[in-house]
Parts: structure tokens; C-alpha cells; sequence
């Protein structure tokens, strides 16, 4: 039941891709792609609710041999547990609604049936990512969708900013795609397999085999593995691409670039949570920590409102990769769902935005490429380019022309902020700043408290910059009567869309799966290992002795895990009872002042954005030109290799078939000399006489046949012939 | 005999086109195919038929003596490994005739004869059991491809057919003294042989003149550079962009799919089968010289693909990709074990059908707008879609998406390496994110951004074209689903071969 869900599920979005594949061949196309690729993804949305009942408590991966080797088999297959179905509920999901919302969003575009193909591919490729049980399924699923993401982000190629962004998304992500693989390769040369699950599993020879020798290429390939999830979830330094990505069609950003591939970095997180070491963990905590603060503070002086949305997802994924970092594997899966609903509600909405304001951008295409022309100056050098209709200093005062999308967008944005208790995200960023919080308390530095603070400002930050986006688009006055005066209300197929995820952005719906214990974090042998093993009397007396004391310890985690008493404050409700309330206190406080100052800024206009701006002016510099990463990448990262790539084709040029012609031409000359010599000497008299020869014979041969080359293929043959029986005859 | 049928039905099919009238070309061009598809047809045949289960030599004709004064004999068989590189071959051959259809426009009847005397030498090759004749179909090889490149190619073409068949000249001259030394030593004068079996069989015994350490070090050496000028391996590469170059579409299909696998085909053959001592010293990990193949793979990977980023000519770029896909193969046989050199095979079979597809494509440009510029297109994407889709398929299959074939051979190469091998194998990705660089690079000069005016009457890849590109495109994606469907063929032959290391 479970492998027949699942195929459903993989090949309705596969064989809609693939008929567009084929008939694409011969240049036709399905008469309506669109119906069919919503109606494989509304197919498995119901397969995947369906699989709701098929969970059970330790499931076993069913798997195929994919790769069979004398020694070593490679096997794919798929692994269905509580995480899984929800992952699949939220992709089947979402994408089904950012499917019905292209319909209207992406009617008229001349390759209308060709961006349907796409998401198709792209829900295939992420589903089966999701559902894979070993790492190397996973690896396939990863590049795919990465390929996916590619070839929507420059759907419309022919702007050369999105062909730069796509180009750019690919390349970066591959980097950490890279680190990812060798640290497979880690991993497969020392458990032989790729799988995850099940009695040969990673997992499984981990728990049992590892001793405190190997915890530090574990923490090596821990962290190397995150690094394909840097790479993916646009966490820093890898987060440049993201941005950028925002030149793809908004569904698109929806989608891919915020509600689900962009979170497989942190599935992935997750799913190694069990050979996540005490280092690794750390590392993560970090990179994630680092990055929800300095995405947030980017966000704050964006007027592109994709681009808001964009350093905002960075952001938020961060704090997901916090809270795995900090061991509240249950608060960083349960934000991905709550993310996913709200976020890909706020990419929708600002699309409906900027659908609103596209008639007119039709109207004056002219005019707009003048303005780009203007734009060029500083602008273009920062590469963002804001498009008018996507630019908030456009915007203003659409809540009464678009009452619906501002209602849904207010919901995800108070959500999203943190605003306590009616909506999702409150929960969810709640349970992380505990969790957070309680890891703190636990570690052994103070330094680590830091974490708990980054987290909270980000959290204060979040709440500001979301709010000015509200105030600047919504409210306040038009800013641009023009483009106002155009500005509509979407049709139903993009308005039904933003009402479902509004709906689920309230907790009563994804709560349910989190509060009840169904998703429970798997035991991490290895992350107090080192210190337990040091401190138990074994250690001393050698490696195998460690090991069993270790195996003992492990059991004693998953025995606690299975009693309820999280260790890492998992769940607010137990274990961490003070640092739960002092982190929800805390973290009502900052989402109220993120509010509040953003209402003096934005709205009351108490205070002025320009003159804080201008009082802090090296602050908002940095700000502005997002800490100048891409300045970096582009002149120091890029530049350098392709210098090296000329410098490596001259070298070849020069120097390497230099030495070849050279040899060639001293080899000729000296044998020219030589056989010259030879040649007056000795041979030419005996030459002349065989050229006479020739010379009639070929004379006779030419009149026979024309053309050398032919004369050249029969004398080859005859002379096959003829040493095949002069060598019979020896 | 269908193994003999097989290879010497071109060459039979040669005398057939030479003996058609010159002016009748359409006859020249279906009887070429005809002599190509028979092959084909044997070559499915014995892929089907091959007993996978048993990876020893199969469809065994000979030994027939033929030399007796030096003991030579007419010994062919197939093993998985052969077998493959057999379909590939004979899958390559017809598509490269319906590649040359309408863009070879002088000579057709000697070019369509030298295909097939091409052809005849590259199956041959595959499939000789004698040292001897094995040498014999290596050099059969040369001769057309010279007149090939010579006569039908670019502006250049002299200098590339020359460079191209000196070069490998002087790499078989080196294997002919090692293949000499190696008769020498078989045995006592009388019984002194060619026989690739026999020979293995000698050199893994005991006492035996030719399991020496030393000598075996000396043999693998002038096999190995003349296998390395064919693969090509660093720094004996540089025919290979020229030749590419100036070579016509049908012809670089066939050098970067068949004639550098020669090469790799030779190391497993020759190299590794016949001197596990000599391999052991170049691949034990010890030293400079334990390194030194794996360290050679690295080069190739690294060198060729920075090589490809900065170039401007679009068949020059593939040209330098393949020696940077090359790489891997090294790089996987160093490695020795199982998943290593099953990971080298595949890449061999995938490179074969990845860059044949890839120098079609560069050829399906060329017939249209007469240049191979990158930087003088843009925005094709719009004007051609079909062609754009294609391309992209192949692309990334070069790059190793997974899911594509290119991905399995590349990653099975690397996770055997990685064992044996840990720093260099890491060094070697980058040359995953170099040859993602330049491949997308390419893409986005070629096809996207706006359409360049000059081109806005190129009109789409034709059915003819399609044509030749489908069933290597299946391949691809066939092969990256389900991986087994190539490996079952050659999984006990490797099995054998480690067993010999």
C-alpha cells in the first residue's frame, strides 16, 4: 500500500512532465498542460493524505537494488515515516495551489504550457527527494530540483538578469552540492552503504560501531554534508543565489525559492539528525544563527518587495537550521511547515501585487525600458535592478483596491512576526527561541547564550521589516497614482489560492501534527558521546571498551527520548519549563517593539527612515550592498577563475603543445638533414629507378581510377591481402 | 563467426562502395548505412545473447594460426567489458552516417569507404584476443581517420591530421617495443606468443619471466603512453582540440566516442589485466609514483575542465570537456576496485554517448550559421526551442546531473577513488563545479538572453537530425534511471579482473 501510494504520488507529476517532454520532440504540445499538471499534483495531494494512515511507529525503508557491484550494492528506495508525510502533505500542497494560482498568474505568456511541464518536473524532483531513504536518492533529487530551479528561475531568458540568476543559483548551490558528496564518500567508506534506515543502514552501524576516535571525521562529514544544505536553503556564506532567484516568475519563488526546495536543506539537517555530533552541531547552530540576523538586516533596506521576501526566507531558514543546530529537531521541522504555508501566502500575495500592476506595465513597455535606462547608474552596478512593478516605493494604499490580498498577507505577515497565540508562526518561532534557550542553559560555555540573543533580534528585526512592507504596500497613500489608478484585484484562480494558505497560517491546523507527539525526534548518540566516554572509566582501557560504553549510552538516550523527558527541550511543555517562559516573553516583547518602531517609521512617520539612514550611514551602506558578498563573489571568486582558466588555456597553447610542435619541427628538420644526406648518397639512384617505375604504374592506375584516395583504399586493401598471405606463406 | 561477420562486414561493405559509380550518391550513402546496420543488428544480437552471469570471454573464434613464424594468431572474443564498447561502437556507426547525409559535400563515395574501413578497425579492436592483431586493428584505426581529418575537415585540417597521426604514431611505435619485449619474454623461442589469455595467464605465474616487478613496470610503461596519447591523457592531449577542431561532425562523433576509448579500453586490457605488478607500482598509494595514475586522472579533471572554461570555440570547449571526463576514467581504474572500475567503464560507455551527442549538436549549429563562435550567438533559446531542449539534455547529462548517465560513472569513479585515493579525489571536484561552470556558461551565451538579429531565420534542427540524436538521447536517460541495465553486462568481467589485480 505504502510503495503504491508512494509511486502514485512520483509518477502522476513524472508522466505529466513526461508527455510534454515527448511531444516537445516534434514541436507540439499538450492541448491544455495546465489541467494536466494540476490535475497529477491534486492526485497526489490526496495519495499523500492517504498516507496519513500508513505511518507507523518504526517503520522499515523499501528498497530496490539500484547500482549492483561485485562487492557493494547501491539501493533506492523510500522510507515513510511521520516526517516524511507531512513533508509530502506540504509539498503536494503547496504546490497544487501555486498551480492553480499560475493559471492566472501566468495566462498569455507565450510559453504558458511550458512552465506548467516545469513544476511538474520540479514536484517530482522534490518529492522523490523527500521520500528517498538513503542518501544517494536523496543526492538525485537534490540535483533535480536544483536543475529545476534553474530552468524556472530563467524562465523568461531572455531578460540577461534572469539568465545571470539561474546560471548563478546553479553554480552556487553546486558548490555546496560538492561538499555534500565528499562527504557521502566519507560516510560510504566507512559503512560501505548509502542507505539511512533500516539494520544496515548508516544509522544503524553508526549507533553501534563509532567510538570517541570517530568523532572527529564524523563532525568532518556532518558538517560537509550541511554544506550542500548551505548550499540549498541559501544559508551563509552560499546565500547570494536566492536573491537573484527572485527574477523568476513568482509562483516560482513561491514554490521552489521559499515554501519547499529551498527547506530540503533543512530536511536534510534533520534527516542526519542522528549522526550529528556535539561540533557539527555547533557549526550549524551558528551558520544558521549568523544567518537569520544578517538575512534580517539586509531585509530591513530592500524596496523590492520580492527581494524582502527573499532575505526574509533566508532568514527563516536560518532559524530552522538554529533550531536543528540547537537539537529542537521538532521546532525546526515544525516552523518548516508554518514557513511554508505563510511564506509561500506572501510570495503569492506580492504576485498578485505585481499581477495588479501588470496591465499597466503591458501599456507602457516603452517607457519602462527607458526607465531601466535611467535606472543603470548605481543600480545596475549593485545588480538590482528593481522592476517598477515589484518596487514598494510604487506602492501604497492598495488595501481598498486589493482587500483580499491584503487581508490574506496581513495574516501571514502577523504569523510570520510572531504574533502571539492566534497565529502559526508564533508557536513555531516560539518553540525554537525555547529550545534555543534551554540548549544554552545545557552548554557547557556561556558563550552560547549568544545564540539564544541572535535569534531573539532576529526575531524583533523580522517583525520590523515585514511590518514596513505591509505599511509601504498597503497602506498610507499611492505613491504612484498611474500605476494606482490601474491596480486590480486578482481573479479568483489567484485569490482562492491566498485564502486556503491563509486559513492554514492559523496554528489549529499544523499544530495538530506537532503538539501530539507524532513527530518525535530520533536519539543522537553522538552528540554528548565524547564527554560521556571521556568521563566513564572505559575510555581508558581502549577503543573497544569505549565503544560498548558508548552503545550503552546511546541506549540510555533512546531509552530517555522514549520516556518523554527531551533532553534538548524539544518541546516546550516539558523539560525546559523557565527557559519556555522567559524565551515566550521574550519573544512577545521583541515582535511587539518590531512592530511598533515599524509603525513610528512607516506609518505615523514619527521618525524618518532617510535621516536614521543618514545618521548611521556606514550601517545602511553595509545593509545596502548586503555586506558586500556579491561584490566579493564576482570581483575576487569569479574573476580569479576564469584568470585561471585563460591562464591554463595559454599554458596549453604555449607551453605544452609548444613543446609538441617543437619536437615535431626539430624531429623534421633533423631527419630532413639525415635523410637527406642518406638520400643523395646512397638512394637516389635506386630511387630514380623506382620512381620511373611508379610513376608508369601510376600513370596506368590513374586511368583507371580517379581520384587518389581511392587508389590510396585499394592499395590498402591489396596490401591486407597480399600480407595476409605472405605472413600465411612464412 | 558472427564475431568475424561483424567486423569485417564494413570492410566488405568498403568494396561494395568502391564499386559503385561515383555520381551515384544517394546509392553510396544507403549502402554505407546498409554496411553499418548489419553491424548494429549483430551487435544487439550479442549484447541480448551475452551470458551475463558468466564474465568470462564469450563467442571465441580462432586461435587460427595465421603468422605461424611468429606464432600470431587470429584470436577474437568478447568479454562485458568488449561487448559494450561493441554496441556503442556499432550504435555510433550508423548515426554518423545519417550525420554526414547532406554536409559532406565533395567525395562521398571515398569518405563513406573510409567510415567503413574505420569502422572494421575500431571493432576489430574490441574484440582481438592476439596482441598482435590487436595492434594490427589499432593501427587500422589511423589510416582513415588521417585521410578523414585531412580531406574533409576545416580550414586547418593538414596540420591536425598530421599532428594527429604522428602523435599516435609515436605513442603505438613505444607500444610496439613494450609488445615486442613482452613476445620475447613469453617463452623460449618456439613457444614465444601473442596471446592476450595466454599471456595473462603467464604473467600472474610464479617464476615466470614476465612476473618480474621490474619488468612489468618497463611494459606497462610504453603501453601505458600509448595508450595515454589515445585517451588522451596529460600532457599528451593536444592533438585532440585541433583534431576535434578541424575533424567534420560524423568524425569528431566517432573520435571522442570510440577512438578515445581505445585508449582506456587499451589500459584495461593491456595494462591492468597483463601487468598487475606494474599497475600495483603506479596505483599503491605509496610515493610519488603509487600516486602517479590517480594524480594523472586528477590533471585531466582539473587542467581540462579550467581548459574548457576559457575557451570561445564551442566544439574546442567540448573537445577539452572530454579530456576533463577522461579524467574520471584514470581516476576510476586507479582506484582498483570494484565500484572504481565499474565506475570507469560506465563513464566510458556514458562519455561515448554523452559527447557524441554533444559534437552533433555543435555540428547541427555549424551547418546553420557557419561558425562555432559562443560569444557571437544569444538567445537561440527563443528561435529554436526543440534544438535549445536537447542541448540542455545533453548539457547536463555532461555536467553528471544525477539521473542522467553521466552522473553514475562519475560518482562511482569517485567513491572508488576516494578509498584509496582520499586528498586528490577531493581535489578532483572541483572539476564537477568547473564543468558546471563552463557548460551553463555556454548556455546562457548561446541560448539565452536576447535573440541575436543575425539569427532570426536559423531554422530548427530537422527530423534527420533529431534522428541521430534520439537514440543516444535515450541512452542517456535510461542508463541514469536504471544504471544495472550497463552494469550487468560487465559485473562478473570486473569481478575477474579484480580477482587479477
Amino acid at each position: 500500500m505504502v510503495v503504491s501510494l508512494i509511486s502514485i504520488i512520483l509518477l502522476c507529476p513524472l508522466a505529466a512532465f513526461a508527455i510534454f517532454g515527448l511531444l516537445g520532440l516534434a514541436n507540439r504540445r499538450f492541448p491544455r498542460q495546465d489541467y494536466l499538471s494540476t490535475i497529477a499534483m491534486l492526485v497526489a495531494l490526496v495519495c499523500s493524505f492517504l498516507l496519513l494512515r500508513e505511518v507507523v511507529p518504526n517503520p522499515e525503508p523499501h528498497t530496490v537494488n539500484w547500482i549492483s557491484l561485485g562487492g557493494v550494492t547501491f539501493s533506492m528506495g523510500f522510507y515513510l515515516d511521520s516526517v516524511t508525510v507531512i513533508m509530502l502533505i506540504v509539498v503536494t500542497l503547496v504546490s497544487s495551489l501555486v498551480h492553480i494560482f499560475s493559471m492566472g498568474y501566468m495566462h498569455g505568456d507565450p510559453r504558458y504550457p511550458r512552465f506548467f511541464a516545469y513544476l511538474s518536473l520540479f514536484s517530482f524532483s522534490m518529492l522523490f527527494l523527500v521520500v528517498s531513504d538513503n542518501l544517494l536518492g536523496i543526492y538525485i533529487g537534490w540535483e533535480l530540483v536544483g536543475l529545476c530551479s534553474y530552468l524556472l528561475i530563467g524562465f523568461w531568458f531572455e531578460k540577461d538578469s534572469a539568465a545571470n540568476a539561474c546560471k548563478k543559483a546553479f553554480l552556487t548551490t553546486r558548490v555546496g552540492d560538492v561538499g555534500m558528496f565528499i562527504g557521502m564518500m566519507m560516510l560510504f567508506t566507512k559503512f560501505d552503504t548509502l542507505s539511512l534506515y533500516g539494520e544496515g543502514g548508516i544509522f544503524a552501524q553508526a549507533a553501534a560501531q563509532l567510538s570517541t576516535a570517530d568523532m572527529v571525521w564524523l563532525s568532518i562529514a556532518g558538517v560537509l554534508i550541511f554544506c550542500g544544505a548551505i548550499g540549498k536553503s541559501a544559508q551563509m556564506p552560499l546565500h547570494t543565489w536566492l536573491p537573484d532567484a527572485m527574477e523568476g516568475p513568482t509562483p516560482v519563488s513561491a514554490l521552489i525559492h521559499a515554501a519547499t526546495m529551498v527547506a530540503a536543506g533543512v530536511y536534510l539537517t534533520a534527516r542526519m539528525f542522528p549522526i550529528l555530533t556535539e561540533t557539527s552541531s555547533l557549526v550549524i547552530a551558528y551558520v544558521g544563527g549568523i544567518t537569520a540576523l544578517v538575512a534580517a538586516t539586509i531585509a530591513i533596506v530592500r524596496f523590492d518587495i520580492k527581494r524582502v521576501l527573499a532575505y526574509s526566507t533566508i532568514s527563516q531558514l536560518g532559524y530552522m537550521m538554529l533550531a536543528i543546530g540547537a537539537g529542537s529537531y521538532v521546532a525546526g521541522l515544525f516552523h518548516l511547515t508554518t514557513h511554508a504555508f505563510f511564506k509561500a501566502l506572501l510570495f503569492l500575495g506580492s504576485g498578485s501585487v505585481i499581477h495588479a500592476f501588470h496591465a499597466m506595465h503591458h501599456a507602457h513597455d516603452d517607457e519602462h525600458e527607458h526607465a531601466h535606462e535611467h535606472e543603470h547608474g548605481e543600480e545596475h552596478i549593485l545588480g538590482s535592478e528593481i522592476p517598477p512593478d515589484q518596487d514598494m516605493r510604487n506602492m501604497g494604499g492598495l488595501r481598498h483596491k486589493m482587500p483580499i490580498t491584503f487581508i490574506t498577507m496581513l495574516i501571514a505577515t502577523l504569523s510570520i512576526s510572531g504574533v502571539p497565540f492566534i497565529f502559526s508562526g508564533f508557536w513555531s518561532k516560539d518553540k525554537i527561541l525555547a529550545g534555543v534557550l534551554g540548549r544554552a542553559m545545557e552548554w557547557s560555555s556561556v558563550h552560547h547564550y549568544i545564540l539564544f540573543i541572535i535569534a531573539l533580534s532576529a526575531a524583533g528585526i523580522t517583525a520590523f521589516y515585514m511590518f514596513r512592507l505591509i505599511f509601504m504596500t498597503f497602506f498610507g497613500e499611492p505613491r504612484n497614482q498611474e500605476m494606482h489608478d490601474m491596480a486590480h484585484e486578482s481573479p479568483k484562480s489567484m485569490t482562492v489560492p491566498l485564502i486556503v494558505l491563509a486559513i492554514l497560517s492559523f496554528p489549529v491546523v499544523n499544530t495538530l501534527w506537532f503538539n501530539k507527539d507524532y513527530v518525535k525526534p530520533p536519539p543522537q548518540p553522538h552528540l554528548h558521546a565524547p564527554q560521556h566516554a571521556y568521563l566513564s572509566p572505559d575510555s581508558q582501557t581502549g577503543g573497544q571498551g569505549a565503544a560498548l560504553s558508548l552503545f550503552g549510552v546511546s541506549e540510555a538516550f533512546a531509552a530517555e527520548e522514549e520516556g518523554g523527558h527531551g533532553t534538548h527541550a524539544d518541546d516546550g511543555h516539558h523539560g525546559h519549563g523557565p527557559a519556555h517562559t522567559i524565551a515566550m516573553v521574550l519573544s512577545i516583547i521583541v515582535a511587539g517593539l518590531g512592530i511598533f518602531f515599524s509603525w513610528l517609521f512607516y506609518h505615523r512617520r514619527t521618525l524618518s527612515a532617510e535621516s536614521v539612514a543618514t545618521t548611521f550611514r556606514p550601517i545602511y551602506n553595509l545593509f545596502w550592498h548586503k555586506y558586500y558578498f556579491d561584490e566579493f563573489y564576482d570581483g575576487v571568486l569569479v574573476a580569479l577563475t576564469v584568470w585561471k582558466s585563460r591562464l591554463f588555456a595559454q599554458f596549453d597553447g604555449s607551453v605544452v603543445d609548444g613543446i609538441v610542435n617543437g619536437v615535431g619541427t626539430v624531429t623534421r628538420d633533423i631527419l630532413a638533414a639525415f635523410v637527406g644526406i642518406f638520400d643523395n648518397r646512397v638512394v637516389d639512384g635506386l630511387v630514380n629507378r623506382v620512381a620511373q617505375v611508379t610513376w608508369a604504374v601510376g600513370g596506368r592506375v590513374r586511368r583507371i581510377q580517379t581520384g587518389a584516395i581511392q587508389t590510396y583504399l585499394f592499395v590498402v586493401l591489396a596490401g591486407i591481402v597480399l600480407l595476409i598471405l605472405i605472413f600465411r606463406a612464412l | 563467426m558472427l564475431l568475424s561477420l561483424m567486423i569485417f562486414i564494413p570492410l566488405l561493405g568498403m568494396v561494395a562502395v568502391l564499386l559503385l559509380p561515383r555520381e551515384s550518391e544517394e546509392l553510396i550513402k544507403r549502402a554505407t548505412l546498409l554496411f553499418t546496420l548489419i553491424p548494429l543488428a549483430l551487435a544487439v544480437y550479442l549484447f541480448i545473447s551475452y551470458d551475463r552471469s558468466n564474465g568470462g570471454t564469450q563467442y571465441v573464434q580462432g586461435p587460427v594460426p595465421w603468422i605461424d613464424a611468429f606464432n600470431i594468431q587470429y584470436h577474437i572474443g568478447i568479454d562485458g567489458l568488449s561487448v559494450t564498447l561493441l554496441l556503442l561502437t556499432a550504435l555510433l556507426g550508423p548515426i554518423c552516417v545519417i550525420a554526414s547525409w547532406r554536409n559532406i559535400e565533395k567525395g562521398i563515395k571515398a569518405y563513406m569507404a573510409l567510415f567503413l574501413l574505420l569502422e572494421t578497425g575500431m571493432l576489430g579492436f574490441f574484440a582481438a584476443l592476439d596482441l598482435f592483431l590487436f595492434y594490427v586493428f589499432f593501427e587500422l584505426t589511423l589510416l582513415p581517420m588521417y585521410f578523414l581529418i585531412g580531406v574533409w575537415g576545416g580550414p586547418r585540417r593538414e596540420y591536425a591530421a598530421i599532428k594527429f597521426f604522428l602523435y599516435t604514431l609515436f605513442g603505438s611505435v613505444l607500444m610496439l617495443v613494450a609488445m615486442i619485449a613482452v613476445y620475447l619474454n613469453s617463452g623460449d623461442p618456439g613457444a614465444r606468443t601473442f596471446d592476450i589469455p595466454t599471456l595473462i595467464a603467464l604473467a600472474s605465474t610464479e617464476g615466470h619471466a614476465l612476473n618480474n616487478l621490474n619488468f612489468q613496470i618497463w611494459v606497462f610503461l610504453g603501453f601505458f603512453i600509448g595508450f595515454a596519447v589515445k585517451v588522451p591523457i596529460f600532457p599528451f592531449h593536444t592533438w585532440l582540440p585541433d583534431a576535434h577542431v578541424e575533424a567534420p561532425t560524423a568524425i569528431s562523433v566517432i573520435l571522442a566516442g570510440i577512438l578515445l576509448k581505445m585508449g582506456t579500453y587499451g589500459l584495461v586490457r593491456i595494462n591492468m589485466a597483463m601487468f598487475p605488478q606494474g599497475l600495483d607500482y603506479f596505483t599503491n598509494g605509496i610515493g610519488f609514483w603509487g600516486n602517479s595514475l590517480a594524480l594523472l586522472g586528477f590533471i585531466n579533471i582539473v587542467y581540462g575542465s579550467f581548459c574548457a572554461l576559457a575557451q570561445t570555440d564551442f566544439k574546442k570547449l567540448v573537445a577539452y570537456s572530454s579530456i576533463g571526463h577522461m579524467g574520471f576514467v584514470i581516476l576510476g581504474l586507479a582506484a582498483r576496485n570494484s565500484e572504481g572500475i565499474t565506475g570507469a567503464i560506465l563513464q566510458m560507455f556514458n562519455h561515448g554517448v554523452i559527447s557524441a551527442m554533444l559534437f552533433l549538436l555543435v555540428g547541427v549549429l555549424y551547418d546553420r550559421a557557419h561558425h562555432r563562435e559562443i560569444n557571437g550567438f544569444g538567445g537561440l533559446g527563443s528561435r529554436m526551442p526543440v534544438y535549445t531542449g536537447i542541448t540542455t539534455l545533453a548539457f547536463m547529462a555532461s555536467l553528471g546531473l544525477p539521473g542522467l548517465s553521466g552522473f553514475v560513472g562519475e560518482a562511482l569513479s569517485l567513491l572508488g577513488a576516494y578509498d584509496k585515493f582520499k586528498m586528490l579525489t577531493i581535489l578532483s571536484t572541483i572539476g564537477i563545479v568547473v564543468g558546471a561552470a563552463y557548460f551553463l556558461w555556454t548556455l546562457q551565451r548561446v541560448f539565452l538572453g536576447t535573440l541575436n538579429p543575425k539569427y532570426e531565420a536559423l531554422p530548427e534542427i530537422n527530423g534527420r537530425e533529431i534522428l541521430t540524436l534520439v537514440p543516444l538521447g535515450i541512452l542517456t536517460i535510461v542508463l541514469g534511471v536504471w544504471p544495472n541495465f550497463a552494469i550487468d553486462m560487465f559485473r562478473e568481467s570486473v569481478t575477474n579482473l579484480i580477482n587479477l589485480l
